[in-house]
């Protein structure tokens, strides 16, 4: 009896409050808004809001406005899937855009494939997310993969004066994959290297120095790492401490995006100046005046003055999404999903196709080595070079 | 064959570790051995301790001197938080199922975590090393960051600190009492709920000072506590609970199987450490120092 | 008596009325809060029937998880082996884990189950050949619905999608599960744990091998949450290494704990009562943990029996009154 009294207690925390208006197209995206993830994470969803706002104020898309659902993933595969699966049943979004870590990405492809729903993947890199075994017809990246971002690492480190490489990555799928990619074509181009020594942290480690002592001590001449995020933040500061920089001359390479302004603003004088990076944008770019036009509404979105390099990863995401709607005529999963094969999108960095044979864009990268620039009140890469990442995909 | 330079900058780094661990953990085993609780949410008072120093910090701004003024403050703080926590609730607990006191300081923690996210926000804090210890040297070979060594320096400087007052002080002398048996020492006419109430702060005095200390090493960002509160409990297991030197063999143990255990386990050294837990608790229940236990 | 078994009738029926009444949301909460009911009820068969506390329960859910999980997936058999196999591996690991716990008290058990279950999770997380390792297994492959969903669909009212077939099939075993472990709490064996949870030491003195007593409890505990866990797996559409960490044992002793550990359906209620309340706080603020931990803090000062316990007490009050009128 009392239990029957306390059922209908908690039913009643069940009842659902307003009903959800069907006119708006909703986008859901889980992203990584705590922990250091999300030094990332939380200026890819404030891109993505931004061209959110943008689209709306011009009417929206086939006279719709767009409504972004952004929440917390937390980095974590698992929380990812919950939090998309909740997107889809309780808020019937029409479409996913998001997930951040390599983790997060095929699992939520998943989900994806058996919602029946569009998920276009802006940051997840591993090659697994859009491999023949687990591509479906609903899953889009406009990221770099891990193959593009190896590769495009190895021709920089293959022009140095060195042949004993080490690389420290996260032993997950994205530092296995880019790692591997690394090596397999450093190789292949220049094959007098010699891989001295590999550590693997887990992904999220807070104490790198075990690590990088065992590193060090197979005294390597240059070092590739994939650590990123605020976790290149800790990292960074350990290896400082322990003279690790010093040590191969500033000859260290740090894909994961190591060298974007939020990295070398967040670390100030703590970051190791010197050091090869990449970044998906960077604000002193401004090569096009698309990305000049770009760069300064972001900068006013934001109200910062040197602007997040990772918005434009929420952003690109979502534009082309809605031209794929456009395209489409209709928000139908099937209808959009055909839209984007082979879809050509204007993007502050120019433009990118999604191919037909793997749904995959191709998103090159800003590589550049790090210098102190009397311009800013922290390091920035100069000079910078855009990879165009074509010859790199299979 | 691993050479004797990088033997010994990797024990070193291990007893970097340990002595920050020693630091948190101390207050949990202090907490143990006189209060008989686990506290769940000494891992949040370490991560507070961290949050006020990145405060403090802001507000002094850098130069010398400040960070060492910034770390004690937060210790200050926590440990006044700690006292707060102790008269207003969980005075209200002694005597009730020890499920209820450790479901509390659970709970307590989620509080406190979730408070440290509504004022800090959901990003990475970076603290900077104090000037006066930024820079490193060189000894047989491998470069020792000076931070580093002031932590291993420190962590056994804490643990004699300790050891005195338990041992050579009126106070001590009470708490040790309390420890063994309360109502009687109820009876001769000690004040025990101040002599808790103290316990507990200057548990969470040592919580607090270590998040404080750490955080020029590491990140300060949400979820530090869960990370750390189960590697304290892994020390205090493998020393014994309510051991102070115990804790401190337990924390160097600690220290040194996640340093070599890269080595000999490349990939598997967080397995290393709860076995090594899971071993302790069958062998020697009561840990490698402890008594045991009633 | 009779009353409770009704009762039992009527939440079974309810149950699998929702897909028709609820949105495929509903479904979705339902069908979570029945596999968690399981999972903190095997876990009552150790705190509330036994007295023992244990830290990582949720490593026999991770078993279970993986188990099924991999024998579907990556072996390609079918669910009713699967499934089962869950239980037995849960057990397996519940005997081997519960001989040497079983042989320590309070604290220092409670230590012991979770450095059990801390190497589950590291072996999990860290076996990327066989678990996947850090990025788990997405995709675990639903029972094989397809002459269900056959004759489903010729006949109107019976078409449900794959998701809702699980949902019966989830709603049945659970239910099953909790009859029989109902039945085994209430024989003379579930008597004598309750005996040894008053009072040990006299048990021992009447003759009574506690320590058997507790390893079964243990194996019976663990074999019901490999179970959940199994379930849990498919449900979740992917098994991830964190399904046996230890916060994972925290949410379900909570659960045991919220709903009232002294009664058979305390764990379930707290189950209910605490996805539901995450649900719904969840859309109003990020800040979940806080208002679970005041709740805790609310119901240790104010209702130390959990939910069922303060029910109780007050529909005690209640009905004697009414009894007096």
């Amino acid at each position: 009896m009392l239990h029957v009294l306390t059922l209908l207690l908690a039913a009643l925390l069940a009842f659902p409050l307003a009903a959800e208006a069907q006119k708006p197209i909703k986008v859901g995206m889980p992203m990584p808004l705590s922990g250091p993830p999300a030094l990332f994470g939380d200026p890819a969803s404030k891109g993505a809001q931004m061209f959110v706002d943008e689209i709306n104020a011009k009417g929206g898309v086939l006279g719709r406005k767009i409504e972004l659902l952004v929440r917390d993933s937390k980095a974590d595969a698992n929380e990812a899937v919950r939090v998309a699966r909740e997107l889809i049943l309780k808020e019937n979004v029409d479409f996913l855009v998001g997930t951040l870590t390599s983790a997060e990405g095929p699992a939520v492809s998943v989900v994806a494939k058996e919602n029946k729903n569009v998920f276009i993947a802006p940051i997840p890199k591993t090659d697994q997310l859009t491999a023949a075994d687990k591509l479906h017809p609903y899953v889009f990246r406009v990221a770099a993969t891990t193959t593009m971002e190896g590769r495009s690492a190895a021709e920089i480190v293959a022009k140095w004066p060195v042949t004993k490489i080490a690389t420290v990555s996260f032993d997950y799928a994205y530092g296995q994959d880019v790692t591997k990619a690394f090596i397999e074509h450093l190789k292949k181009i220049k094959p007098s290297v010699e891989i001295v020594d590999q550590q693997w942290p887990k992904l999220g480690e807070q104490d790198y120095n075990p690590f990088i002592n065992a590193q060090m001590a197979k005294k390597p001449e240059a070092i590739f790492s994939s650590i990123w995020g605020g976790f290149f933040v800790t990292y960074s500061k350990q290896a400082k401490a322990l003279g690790v920089f010093d040590a191969i001359k500033y000859n260290f390479i740090g894909v994961g995006e190591a060298a974007t302004p939020e990295t070398t603003k967040s670390m100030g004088a703590d970051y190791p100046v010197g050091i090869w990076g990449n970044s998906y944008d960077a604000f002193y770019w401004g090569e096009t005046a698309a990305h000049r036009d770009y760069t300064a509404r972001l900068s006013k979105y934001l109200k910062d003055e040197y602007p997040s390099s990772w918005a434009v990863q929420g952003y690109i995401g979502m534009q082309f999404l809605a031209e794929a709607i456009k395209k489409a005529g209709s928000t139908d999963s099937d209808k959009v999903a055909k839209a984007l094969l082979g879809l050509t999108v204007e993007t502050p960095v120019g433009p990118l196709t999604i191919r037909e044979k793997d749904h995959q864009a191709n998103r090159g990268q800003l590589y550049g080595k790090t210098v102190k620039d009397p311009k800013y009140p922290f390091a920035i890469m100069k000079p910078v070079t855009y990879v165009d990442p074509s010859r790199f995909m299979d | 064959m691993p050479d004797a330079s990088f033997v010994f900058a990797q024990s070193l780094s291990g007893l970097t570790a340990a002595m920050f661990l020693f630091l948190i953990a101390s207050g949990l085993s202090l907490i143990f051995g006189v209060l008989r609780v686990l506290n769940f949410a000494h891992g949040t008072f370490y991560m507070l301790g961290a949050y006020l120093a990145y405060q403090f910090m802001l507000w002094l701004g850098p130069g010398p001197g400040l960070f060492w003024i910034a770390a004690l403050g937060a210790a200050l703080g926590i440990a006044l938080l700690g006292g707060v926590v102790e008269r207003v609730l969980f005075r209200h607990l002694y005597g009730k199922e020890e499920l209820y006191q450790l479901l509390f300081t659970y709970a307590l923690g989620l509080i406190l975590s979730d408070a440290a996210k509504i004022v800090w926000g959901t990003q990475q804090k970076s603290v900077s090393r104090p000037p006066e210890l930024a820079g490193s040297f060189m000894l047989f070979g491998t470069t020792i960051p000076q931070y580093n060594l002031f932590i291993i320096v420190l962590g056994p400087s804490i643990a004699l600190a300790f050891w005195f007052v338990l041992q050579r002080t009126r106070a001590g002398r009470f708490v040790r009492a309390a420890a063994l048996d309360r109502e009687t020492l109820g009876a001769l006419g000690v004040n025990v709920s101040a002599l808790y109430m103290g316990v507990f702060m200057l548990a969470s005095f040592l919580g607090g000072l270590g998040g404080a200390l750490i955080s020029p090493m590491r990140a300060t960002t949400p979820g530090m506590d869960t990370e750390v509160i189960v590697e304290a409990f892994v020390v205090v297991v493998i020393g014994g609970l309510g051991s102070l030197w115990g804790t401190f063999l337990g924390a160097v143990v600690y220290g040194q199987v996640l340093s070599f255990g890269i080595l000999f386990f490349p990939r598997f050294s967080i397995f290393a450490v709860f076995a090594l837990m899971a071993a302790v608790l069958i062998i020697r229940p009561w840990g490698l120092l402890g008594r045991p236990l009633r | 008596m009779k009353l409770r078994g009704l009762a039992g009738i009527a939440v079974f029926v309810a149950a699998l009325l929702v897909p028709a009444f609820g949105s495929r949301f509903y479904t979705f909460l339902a069908n979570d809060v029945i596999i968690w009911a399981l999972f903190a009820t095997s876990l009552n068969v150790l705190v509330g029937y036994t007295g023992l506390v244990s830290f990582g329960h949720a490593a026999y859910f991770g078993v279970g998880a993986y188990v099924t999980g991999i024998l579907m997936k990556k072996l390609a058999l079918p669910f009713f082996l699967a499934w089962p196999a869950a239980g037995v591996f849960g057990a397996a690991c519940a005997l081997v884990f519960g001989f040497f716990c079983v042989r320590l008290t309070r604290i220092y058990f409670a230590m012991l189950t979770l450095a059990f279950a801390q190497i589950v999770w590291a072996i999990c997380f860290k076996w990327n050949e066989l678990t996947g390792g850090e990025q788990g297994m997405p995709e675990i492959p639903y029972p094989d619905f397809g002459w269900l969903e056959r004759v489903g669909a010729s006949v109107p009212l019976l078409s449900w999608r794959t998701a809702e077939y699980f949902y019966f099939l989830t709603v049945v075993l659970v239910a099953a599960s909790l009859w029989a472990l109902h039945r085994v709490v209430h024989s003379p064996f579930g008597r004598m744990l309750t005996t040894i949870r008053e009072n040990a030491e006299r048990a021992e003195f009447i003759g009574v091998n506690v320590r058997r007593y507790e390893l079964a409890a243990f194996v019976l505990a663990g074999a019901f949450a490999g179970l959940a866990g199994g379930l849990f797996g498919i449900f979740n559409r992917g098994v991830f290494p964190d399904f046996a960490y230890w916060t994972k044992s925290s949410e379900v002793l909570i659960m045991t704990l919220l709903g009232g550990m002294g009664t058979f359906l305390g764990p379930s209620i707290g189950a209910l009562v605490l996805i539901l309340l995450n649900q719904q706080i969840v859309s109003y603020t990020q800040y979940w943990p806080l208002v679970l931990g005041t709740v805790l803090v609310v119901l240790l000062f104010g209702f130390p029996g959990g939910i069922a316990g303060a029910v109780g007490a007050l529909s005690g009050r209640l009905f004697r009154r009414v009894r007096r009128a």
